[in-house]
């Protein structure tokens, strides 16, 4: 009913009370600009501790005595394990080659190497994981005595403490992000709550005259839900615009950290929906939820 | 005008035993009887607190009595629920001391807002609103704003939205309280014109003059009882 004129009304509001639709508009923008920019911090952290992750392996040494087939077996074994994510053989050569490569400028040690004859090194598996935790069970696994005569060394004992602590680290940076997010949550409901209240505070009166001339509830509140409908598309629009060209000028910046180009204007591209999808739908929700429990005492009589 | 008369249906307002207790020690209304006829004007004089705008808020709905009965044109209002409120005072004009318009609305669109809530359609409008603009004298001014308009011409354009819905009632509450005698004097000359149309009037006010220059109705409140009721009476409080 009347779905034309109440759309007519809440754009004459909009246009009438202009300065007040200016800042309501310009508070859900600081809203959503504070959320983008936590967005775009969770993005820098995961890129952090990603890149941290990758710089971390195990490696696997192998008695320079030991089988093809037995290091084939230990080699089908890890890939088998669901916590691996990528495993690198270097053979005996390679690594001896790798050796000499890393202690050209040391003519003590390639002069011994050179007395020992023949290639000395065993072969090595480098394996990576999903998480840093899953380091353990990788050792674990091959801690058996089948595997033990033909596995040298593991490196893992070295990094345990380090893979430790980016693992704690990481649950730390994860648990405070999403307390920060809960807090910016909090505060950008009550400031959005507080500034649709105000907003029909102000307009009190009026909802009063129009419900004494017989104005029905839905009437008065239909342009308050289309205002509100309006206020979310003009600031999620505005905010997108306001991080696309952020984001634009941040990433050189952030390429230099990471040496991977546009990582933030290439997440804020693929995940365009989701971002622009779940910030209208709660700022929408929020408003429209503002609006009803704020009119309510006002729609009584 | 003649469309105006020919639509005026003829209503009738009955109070039974009303009360209306705020508090164990504040009370609006205590028992009041009342029977308006169709077509009377009706002033109703009292002092301060008690118990004008109680009433008016009765039959408006805006308030609802702690006991009794409200009737008017056969429909008991006494409990009416939150859907019918709007349907009511689409029925019954009401205009107040303070006018009640809508400060960002013009004249024109104030008027037309109580066509357009009740839904009607906008070709109806554009013939009812202008008319009625007419006949209180502000046929001119449709494009202004109530901050743009004396006190005298807001109340007629609150007037004028009050009469959009053809009423069959009229309440009036103090609605000469703002305005200099000039004003006055013609507010009330439109209330008798839109009386003569057949419109039931209902007048709050203070103002002995005009009750005394009336010569119609007077019941007189205090302390929420009606103390006296006259067919000509004159302001006696």
């Amino acid at each position: 009913m009347s779905v034309g004129r109440i759309i007519k009304f809440s754009f004459q509001d909009i246009v009438r009370n202009m300065s007040l639709s200016f800042m309501t508009v310009l508070i859900l923008i600081l809203m959503l600009l504070s959320i983008n920019t936590l967005i775009i911090v969770r993005v820098l952290t995961d890129q952090s501790i990603r890149s941290v992750k990758d710089q971390i392996d195990v490696s696997i040494y192998f008695d320079p005595t030991a089988t093809d087939e037995k290091i084939q077996e230990v080699r089908d074994f890890v890939s088998s394990l669901p916590e691996v994510t990528e495993e690198r053989y270097l053979s005996k050569d390679e690594v001896l080659a790798e050796f000499k490569e890393t202690y050209s400028g040391n003519t003590e040690i390639i002069d011994s190497l050179d007395e020992l004859g023949g290639n000395p090194l065993g072969s090595t598996l480098i394996v990576k994981t999903r998480e840093p935790k899953d380091y353990q069970k990788i050792i674990t696994a091959l801690s058996v005595p089948e595997y033990e005569s033909i596995i040298e060394a593991k490196t893992f004992g070295d990094t345990e403490t380090a893979i430790d602590r980016i693992q704690t680290i990481t649950v730390q940076v994860e648990r405070f992000t999403y307390a920060l997010t809960a807090l910016f949550a909090i505060i950008a409901f009550v400031i959005i709550f507080n500034t649709i209240r105000v907003a029909i505070y102000t307009q009190r009166t009026e909802i009063g005259i129009k419900r004494l001339v017989g104005a029905t509830n839905w009437f008065i509140s239909g342009p308050y839900l289309v205002e509100s409908f309006i206020f979310t598309v003009v600031s999620v629009v505005i905010t997108s615009v306001i991080a696309w060209f952020t984001l634009k000028f941040l990433d050189p910046y952030v390429s230099v950290i990471f040496e991977s180009e546009a990582i933030l204007t290439n997440y804020f591209f693929s995940h365009i929906l989701f971002l622009i999808g779940i910030q209208f739908g709660a700022v929408f929700l929020l408003t429209l939820f503002s609006s009803m429990l704020a009119m309510r005492r006002y729609l009584r009589t | 005008m003649l469309y105006y008369i020919s639509l005026v249906y003829f209503f009738m307002i009955t109070l039974k035993n009303v009360s209306k207790h705020y508090s164990h020690d504040s009370i609006g209304l205590n028992e009041v009887s009342l029977h308006i006829e169709p077509g009377e004007f009706v002033s109703v004089v009292g002092q301060s607190g008690t118990g004008k705008t109680t009433l008016v808020k009765m039959l408006i709905a805006e308030e609802r009595p702690t006991a009794g009965s409200i009737e008017i044109g056969g429909w008991n209002i006494t409990k009416i629920s939150l859907h019918d409120i709007p349907l009511l005072r689409r029925q019954i004009g009401v205009i107040f001391q303070d006018f009640k318009l809508l400060p960002k609305r013009t004249v024109l669109e104030n008027v037309s807002f109580a066509l357009e809530v009740a839904g009607e359609k906008r070709k109806r409008i554009n013939q009812i609103v202008p008319r009625v603009l007419e006949i209180v004298g502000l046929a001119h001014k449709v494009e202004r704003y109530p901050h743009q308009l004396s006190g005298g011409e807001q109340q007629r354009v609150a007037i004028a939205r009050s009469l959009v819905h053809r009423p069959k009632i009229l309440v009036a509450d103090e609605p000469t309280g703002n305005l200099d005698s000039i004003n006055t004097q013609e507010i009330i000359e439109i209330l008798k014109k839109i009386n003569e149309f057949g419109t039931t009037i209902m007048l709050v006010t203070h103002n002995r003059e005009i009750v005394n220059q009336l010569k119609r109705r007077v019941v007189v409140l205090h302390d929420g009882r009606v103390v006296s009721d006259e067919r000509e009476g004159r302001y006696r409080i």
